[in-house]
């Protein structure tokens, strides 16, 4: 009642305004005078995407709306699913992908929405980060619907994927790209030091450290840099521990052995030239990476499109597995920053959509994940697609090693680890408590109060 | 005669040799404002890689950083976009305030001076804190993605009514006086007679409304996020910005592009808008 | 009798003319400031889902709850060093530089005039990715400065605590001193020149002409600025967010960048607690300007 009191006035308010003024303001709206002439058959496309865009309103019926963020990644990945089911099973089919800006935007969305009380504004399906979307079932239990009836073969998955979408045993995600962490390395400059790739694989951080010295010594570059604004790092060193940064639903640093040490190595790396902190995100890709500033890089595999901008060290990487504290052969396994499709509770179309996703990423269609690869370098969650041809193609630029192939079999490895609906919080923290130790500060107090920060925030 | 004229001569090249260190100072002052500006010219014009060591002369690289764009984002279409709620918008705030600002000046009484002062208040309420249910009444109202959704939160402003107000002061009430024995409505006075006199403030409250609009960022990306086609400059530049990798040069020419009109509108009304300050400030 | 009669009414007419032309803006200000205000404050006294909020025990403890977050207490700190730094630096550069610009012997005023002003034309997103670009570690500042020999090697300017507070407060002083220098041009311009120039005859040197002349006379406008400046500032967002992120560890992270991660940044969605920090925020700025009011009027 009082919402719609609300809407009553401002609809008065804004007739009022509208009648007192005299251009018409509409007029503007429908002037296409910043159009040039020249339209391109691209620019054809836009314009008929712009009658069906708002979502969940007046669309064909063979028609999905969908959230994502990244036309160099996941949008080119939405696109070969969709190529995929216009060809295979529906010629009418048509997948109507709006950009976000960045990852936030979906979960601003869902949280307004949420928040208004109205998923009505949601499109029919959301690319969504895993980390997130637990806090999101919590909270907003009613924006989501599942998959509950339809044929997929779950077992096709890594359980470590599948643990973030998958609550009180009902599945909720379709899994995407792969979060799979691989360290590649720069073979010529290992070699310039005196190792080899293999040198690399089953060795403890401290070994690492070691070689990581002489790298900087004999080529100036530093073994690994990271953004330091968030710690993806930790995170990821400590997954390769099978280790978690919470405990029983609690934050869980400043009695956390692992972590300690872990953050020990990160902060010794960085004093000794090892491993160099980006100031941000933009700076760790196009400085550290780009920039060439570095002999190694360790990430979520959907970085290799970054490493491979530079054009002129194609055929001098190589990947493998993470090192480990204990190291002597026990290799690391870990993932970051994978994302999945989750299915709204505003889709009207829950058979088509669910029916889509199911016979696209859903069966590990080849057709779907080939082009997804080669067109965003999106590598498949989907153990079986990860064995068909393209994927055992060597890679030119990893001196044509099959790093595909690879990555989907370390992807099956990963440990599931407790997560938490504040992992961003305690990664904001987690920096900011490197940042200090590295400026000075005692290692347990800065820890401590990472820790304390994130419990406050629990609370709220 | 002629030593007459000498002498003023004298007399100005004295004024401007003592006006030497002024001139530095505004020429220090100018390249340090317009260096960044110069910058990004010249950053649009050259390739990512180029712009990430510091490159700052101009390249060769525009045409494909242009092409790049066009076919990264419909830059087209938010430019057209943000010029349409940014006149919207203008047009409706100038309109609204400024009758607000004459009824506020011109008809006061202690009642409404109160007002007033109760809708200054309004000035300082933080952006983040009235979002949430802003949100709400505008999802409500089922306004989200329109342009409607966009403006509403700042049509009416207490900036402007301040500025429409303190103008009014200079408004001759004789006029009114007279306007009102020929038989002019108040509703005909403030057509037929503010509003001519009021160019200048008006002017100025465009420029002012009109950046405002266009640079608008987070509250468009809040109610209209959900629809690429309304999307505006600003958000577009933020597409172009985030992701796993930046192309900077295609970047810096969708931040030329969003730079340029409003310097345009400001090179334009640059006279006006001084006028129309000085009158507020009165 | 009559003529009273229908001189009252032709007043009361006037009357109700003044409350309709002002009734439009009003209204829109109380629907769409002070409401969403007055709903801002019920949430405030909430927490948990944005989808199911609950009233907090006891109920101002949201409020209560700030007092131990000394991420909020730093944020606070930040934002008063911008202030007090940022501030006080941007007006006196400001009224200096319309002082200058005010000189009619002065040649391309009008050029002068728009180079000064031009940086405020430029978009908030546009202008933190230009100094993100500046004073990247790899960027234009550091390579000269090696060039120039006045570096050794290039300086984390943006990762480096102190550095990145100056680096926000320069492109602050960038981006709005023009915008100020048009207030107090514009007011400089209501000051009749025959004040100056009887001054002169009184044979006051500029400084005493600007402490005894410009400045008493522009105060109405300086405590205008000063108004604008801290509210400004006090709701500083765009800076922190996208130039340096509210880092390197939490250093330049203003306040409304916090409500704002506790709102929207890191999917924590506790709008019950942000809400209570824009509240103390909104209290900040009207305390700050009532002083601010308060001291410029005394002197008159």
């Amino acid at each position: 009642m009082k919402k719609r009191l609300m809407a009553a006035v401002m609809a008065g308010t804004m007739v009022a305004s509208l009648a007192a003024c005299s251009p018409s303001p509409q007029a503007p709206a429908e002037s296409k005078g910043a159009e040039p002439s020249a339209t391109t058959a691209a620019q054809a496309e836009e314009k008929k995407e712009e009658t069906t865009a708002a979502p969940a309103a007046a669309e064909g019926d063979k028609t999905l709306t969908v959230y994502a963020w990244d036309k160099n990644f996941n949008i080119p990945a939405l696109q070969a699913a969709e190529a995929d089911y216009q060809k295979n099973v529906d010629p009418e089919f048509k997948l109507n992908i709006i950009e976000q800006s960045q990852s936030s935007d979906v979960e601003n969305a869902v949280t307004l929405a949420g928040s208004a009380g109205d998923y009505s504004t949601l499109p029919d399906i959301v690319l969504f980060q895993d980390h997130y979307f637990q806090k999101y079932v919590t909270d907003f239990p009613e924006a989501w619907a599942s998959f509950e009836g339809a044929s997929v073969n779950w077992d096709d998955f890594g359980k470590e994927k599948l643990s973030y979408s998958t609550i009180d045993g009902v599945h909720y995600g379709m899994p995407v790209d792969n979060g799979t962490v691989v360290f590649a390395y720069r073979t010529d400059l290992l070699a310039e030091a005196g190792y080899t790739i293999d040198d690399m694989k089953g060795i403890s951080w401290d070994e690492w450290l070691e070689i990581g010295k002489k790298v900087n010594e004999k080529t100036g570059k530093y073994l690994l840099s990271m953004d330091g604004d968030g710690n993806d790092l930790p995170y990821m060193m400590l997954q390769a521990e099978g280790a978690s940064q919470f405990k029983d639903g609690d934050i869980n640093l400043s009695e956390n052995e692992a972590f300690k040490k872990v953050i020990d190595v990160i902060v010794r790396g960085v004093k000794e030239n090892v491993i160099y902190l980006a100031n941000d995100w933009g700076d760790y890709t196009d400085q550290t990476i780009v920039g060439d500033m570095v002999a190694g890089v360790m990430n979520g595999n959907w970085i290799i499109p970054t490493i491979k901008q530079v054009k002129d060290n194609s055929g001098k990487w190589e990947i493998t597995s993470m090192p480990t504290l204990e190291g002597k052969g026990k290799e690391g396994f870990a993932s970051n920053g994978g994302s999945s499709l989750y299915i709204t509770s505003n889709c009207k179309k829950l058979e088509l959509a669910q029916d889509f996703l199911a016979k696209t990423f859903g069966s590990g269609s080849v057709e779907t994940y080939d082009a997804a690869l080669k067109n965003g370098g999106v590598i498949t969650c989907s153990i079986s697609a990860g064995t068909s041809a393209v994927y055992n193609e060597g890679v030119e630029y990893f001196n044509n090693t099959p790093i595909y192939a690879e990555i989907v079999k370390m992807g099956a490895n990963v440990p599931v680890v407790e997560q938490s609906d504040f992992h961003y919080p305690t990664r904001t923290q987690v920096a900011a408590a490197i940042q200090s130790i590295i400026n000075g500060a005692d290692a347990d107090s800065a820890i401590k109060d990472a820790e304390d920060q994130v419990r406050f925030t629990m609370q709220g | 005669m002629t030593n007459n004229l000498s002498k003023v001569k004298t007399n100005s090249s004295a004024i401007q040799k003592r006006l030497i260190p002024t001139y530095i100072f505004l020429t220090i002052w100018c390249i340090f404002s317009v260096f960044p500006l110069y910058w990004m010219i010249t950053a649009a014009t050259n390739a990512s890689i180029e712009i990430a060591k510091g490159k700052i002369v101009f390249g060769t690289y525009a045409a494909e950083n242009f092409k790049n764009l066009l076919a990264a984002e419909p830059l087209w279409r938010s430019l057209g976009n943000s010029f349409k709620y940014s006149i919207v918008q203008t047009v409706l705030c100038l309109f609204v305030c400024s009758l607000a600002g004459y009824g506020f000046e011109l008809y006061h009484d202690s009642v409404k001076d109160k007002l007033f002062g109760i809708l200054l208040l309004a000035m300082m309420v933080p952006q983040v804190a009235t979002m949430i249910p802003l949100f709400r009444m505008v999802s409500g109202a089922h306004l989200l993605n329109t342009v409607w959704a966009f403006i509403l939160p700042s049509i009416s402003t207490p900036f402007m009514i301040m500025m429409f107000r303190q103008n009014s002061r200079n408004f001759p009430v004789d006029i009114m006086e007279a306007a009102r024995l020929d038989g002019l409505s108040e509703l005909e006075i403030f057509f037929r007679m503010y509003l001519p006199v009021m160019k200048s403030t008006y002017a100025a409250a465009a420029v002012i409304s009109f950046m405002n609009a266009w640079n608008s960022y987070m509250w468009p990306k809040v109610v209209m996020n959900t629809d690429t086609s309304a999307m505006n400059m600003p958000m577009l530049i933020a597409n172009l910005s985030e992701g796993y990798t930046v192309d900077y040069g295609q970047l810096m020419m969708g931040v030329l592009f969003c730079s340029v009109p409003t310097m345009i509108i400001f090179f334009i009304l640059q006279k006006q808008f001084a006028e129309g300050i000085t009158g507020s400030v009165k | 009798m009559n003529t009273t009669k229908k001189g009252t009414s032709v007043l009361a007419k006037q009357h109700r003319a003044g409350w309709f032309f002002l009734l439009p803006a009003t209204i829109m200000i109380f629907v769409l400031n002070f409401y969403p205000m007055l709903q801002a404050f019920i949430i405030s006294l909430k927490k948990g889902s944005p989808a199911a909020l609950q009233w907090t025990t006891p109920v101002f403890n949201n409020y209560t709850r700030m007092l131990q977050d000394k991420l909020f207490i730093r944020s606070i700190g930040n934002t008063f060093l911008y202030l007090l730094v940022q501030v006080p630096i941007m007006l006196i550069l400001a009224i200096l530089l319309a002082q200058l610009l005010n000189n009619k012997d002065l040649k391309f005023r009008g050029i002068f005039r728009t180079m000064v002003f031009l940086p405020c034309a430029t978009s908030l997103v546009s202008y933190a990715l230009i100094f993100k670009s500046l004073f990247a570690t790899q960027g234009l500042i550091n390579s000269v400065f090696v060039n120039l020999g006045i570096f050794k090697d290039n300086f984390n300017f943006l990762g480096t605590p102190w550095s990145a507070k100056m680096v926000i407060i320069i492109a602050l002083i960038w981006r709005w001193t023009g915008y100020n220098m048009v207030f107090y041009l514009a007011g400089l311009q209501n000051i009749e020149y025959s004040v100056y120039e009887a001054a002169k005859i009184d044979g006051a040197n500029g400084w005493e002409t600007f402490w005894g002349i410009t400045v008493p006379l522009l105060r109405p406008v300086i405590v205008m600025t000063f108004i604008m400046s801290i509210n400004g500032t006090l709701q500083l967002f765009d800076e922190s967010m996208n130039l340096t992120g509210g880092g390197p560890a939490n250093s330049t992270i203003t306040m409304s960048h916090y409500i704002y991660n506790n709102s929207f940044g890191q999917g924590v969605g506790n709008f019950g607690y942000s809400s209570a920090l824009s509240f103390v925020v909104f209290i900040m700025v009207a305390v700050l300007a009532f002083i601010n009011l308060k001291v410029g009027d005394k002197r008159d």
